[in-house]
């Protein structure tokens, strides 16, 4: 017969008894010495005896009704003990919150599993799923919101009218392929760059447009904003930086100010990179339209060559961080306009071109 | 005068980051592989665990829910909340202005009366499931007693543009604790309406004028004044507990706390959440004489956890 000293609460009163539990053939016994020093036994019968789940090396028993009565056991051998006397009793079940009590290997294990699926859904799961949210917004809605993010961009700068105009009249002339209406607006910046919000609209610094030299340079880069439109690229990324955001935010338990703090940065969208593969499909959705409307390709090269510094100084490139350039786009360009067959008489667009020349020059 | 008391006590905590962190990480998988349904399991575990490595007396508390229960209680409650989700875009899908109003009154009402349902009912589950030395604790709080009061605290704070609130959490703090049992002990909240009002004014401009650094010093009044006025009574007895936080102890509980979260993108929280619970337990203690042998089982059984399932989802945290 095996002893094990336990601790023994009756239910009643939070006397913790110092006993001694005896392991019978059919029950268990528990004996302990009262406060009024009389010896006193309790019975427990093998079939209600409750094991707690536990989570530390104590093994604590309950049994009867409401006030259930409890002891409390440290000794490490009273499992191998319970299992050869009651092998018809189950009394730890394995549980898979028992997994922490295995080694620390599994355990990292398991952390290096949880961050790899974390990671895997950040970068492969999120942006699909954003894609899929962003496909499913209909064009009304996305017009809505460019305007939304337009009108509270717009108040940021100072809008050149006449040069906004006359852009707008050079766009008219070529023809995009594509659904959406396009808007220019030509704000005063000391920057090169331009972007393209969801819906149409285009904002463009007056500063890349004064540094080109050729229609076609410009006709090139409004064609790229243009595809970015068409594409939904904007769109595509807000999403899936909203999601990247809610992301974090539900993985730091949204500890608050951080997430808001970067949900508030307003410049978002004039920050947003754009991916290569996202340029590239913009680039070739671009050089097809200025190809079909006999426009030549040379302005592609033009334009990334004054992209890539050749002209302005590259401190206010701020065009080359939101679209990323590379050589590849740089070649295919050269390569294409090589190719070019069929540039028709541009003499109507390069007419717009030089008033757009003139307004900048005010 | 301070009386003074030659016995005082304070709770220990053992739980180890590292422990914890085992049975943090097998919650977030499972409760990832099953969509979010093992959440109520793994609540249940962290709840054992942190309980278990928590003695007073020399004696582990005990947490009793078990994840079925919270299970079922939390499916009550995306019951009641897809319910109350439902009239809202009902109303806003029928474009009648009268109707949208109207589901948005509706929605709103919901959300006050379920507040206060939620608190009553898991502070209910919670207490009865919670023991030490097999006494169970208790809420012996009146459900529609607690809901009216919690209507008209509300609706007077939102007229008084947030200023009642101030004596409002004191009523909720004095009614919690009035009805808040330990076998035969009982609690009291001893707190005064127009002193938290002014602790909160002086903290918060004081904390404007120095740029936040005065908050640390702010918070640890705010907890001081929740601990100081907790009273606890062993039949004519009078316990008295007792704040030592300091603001430097705050200041390196929380930034230490954002630096483990931040720096492991939140798989630090399990020592967060370790450091937060040794931070108030050695901070927290209870003068006055106290037979630890002599605390009867007063309190009944209480299984539904619909109410801490609700809390969870309106995101009210209870102490």
């Amino acid at each position: 017969m095996r002893n094990f000293s336990v601790r023994y609460h009756d239910g009643r009163l939070s006397v913790a008894h110092d006993a001694m539990l005896t392991l019978m053939p059919d029950h268990w016994l528990i004996h302990y010495v009262d406060p009024s020093e009389e010896l006193l036994s309790v019975r427990w019968e093998i079939a209600p005896i409750v094991t707690d789940e536990s989570f530390t090396g104590l093994f604590i028993f309950r049994y009867g009704d409401f006030p259930q009565q409890t002891i409390e056991c440290r000794e490490t051998e009273l499992p191998v003990a319970l299992k050869e006397r009651y092998p018809e009793k189950v009394f730890f079940r394995k549980k898979v919150t028992g997994i922490f009590r295995q080694s620390n290997a599994t355990i990292i294990g398991l952390a290096v599993l949880l961050i790899a699926l974390l990671a895997a859904a950040y970068w492969f799961l999120l942006p699909v799923a954003a894609e899929a949210v962003a496909a499913t917004i209909p064009r009304s809605v996305e017009a809505k919101l460019g305007d939304a993010m337009y009108g509270s961009m717009i108040t940021g700068y100072e809008v050149d009218e006449e040069m906004t105009t006359r852009a707008n009249a050079f766009v008219k002339a070529i023809d995009f392929k594509t659904a959406y209406p396009i808007r220019i607006t030509v704000v005063k910046e000391d920057d090169v760059n331009a972007f393209a919000l969801p819906g149409g609209n285009i904002i463009v610094f007056d500063k890349i447009v004064t540094s080109m030299k050729t229609k076609e340079e410009f006709a090139a880069l409004l064609a790229h904003e243009v595809a970015h439109v068409h594409y939904r690229h904007s769109l595509r990324n807000i999403f899936r930086n909203l999601g990247g955001l809610l992301f974090i935010s539900l993985l730091l338990n949204d500890i608050n100010g951080i997430v808001t703090v970067l949900a508030d940065n307003s410049n978002m969208l004039a920050n947003l990179t754009y991916s290569r593969a996202l340029e590239t499909e913009a680039d070739q959705k671009a050089m097809a339209v200025l190809q079909s409307d006999g426009i030549s390709l040379k302005g592609f090269v033009d334009l990334f060559n004054l992209l890539k510094g050749a002209h302005g100084d590259a401190g206010s490139l701020k065009l080359l961080s939101t679209h990323p350039l590379t050589e590849e786009r740089l070649d295919l360009a050269k390569a294409k306009a090589r190719e070019q067959v069929g540039i028709k008489d541009q003499s109507e667009l390069q007419r717009r071109w030089e008033e757009i020349v003139i307004a900048g020059k005010k | 005068m301070e009386p003074h008391y030659n016995e005082s006590r304070q709770l220990t905590f053992h739980g180890e980051g590292a422990k914890l962190f085992g049975i943090y990480i097998v919650n977030i998988l499972l409760t990832l592989v099953t969509l979010g349904l093992y959440y109520p399991w793994a609540k249940a575990a962290m709840l054992k665990y942190l309980y278990e490595e928590s003695e007073l007396e020399g004696s582990r508390f005990t947490f009793h829910g078990t994840g079925k229960e919270m299970f079922i209680g939390f499916i009550k409650a995306i019951g009641i909340f897809l319910g109350i989700y439902c009239i809202l875009l009902l109303a806003i899908l029928s474009k009648n202005v009268t109707i949208m109003s109207l589901g948005l009154l509706v929605f709103y009402g919901a959300l006050l009366v379920l507040i206060p349902i939620a608190i009553h009912g898991a502070l209910r589950y919670r207490t009865s499931r919670s023991s030490w030395r097999g006494i169970h604790f208790g809420y012996r709080g009146d459900r529609k007693e607690f809901v009216n009061m919690f209507i008209v605290g509300s609706l007077i704070s939102i007229f008084t543009l947030g200023i009642y609130s101030f004596w409002f959490i004191i009523e909720l703090r004095k009614y919690i604790f009035k009805n808040l049992r330990f076998g035969s002990l009982t609690f009291s909240y001893e707190g005064d309406g127009k002193a938290f009002f002014w602790l909160n004014v002086k903290g918060y401009f004081l904390s404007l004028i120095t740029l936040g650094i005065y908050s640390f010093w702010y918070f640890k009044d705010l907890f001081a004044y929740y601990v100081d006025n907790i009273r606890m009574y062993q039949g004519e007895q009078q316990l008295v507990f007792r704040s030592t936080a300091t603001a430097g102890g705050y200041f390196r509980l929380i930034a230490g706390n954002l630096l483990i979260i931040l720096l492991t993108l939140g798989l630090g929280t399990p020592w967060a959440i370790v450091r937060a619970i040794r931070f108030v337990f050695s901070n927290m203690i209870i003068d006055g004489p106290l037979d630890v042998n002599a605390i009867s089982q007063t309190e009944e059984d209480y299984t539904d956890a619909t109410g801490e399932d609700l809390a969870d989802m309106i995101d009210i945290g209870l102490v």
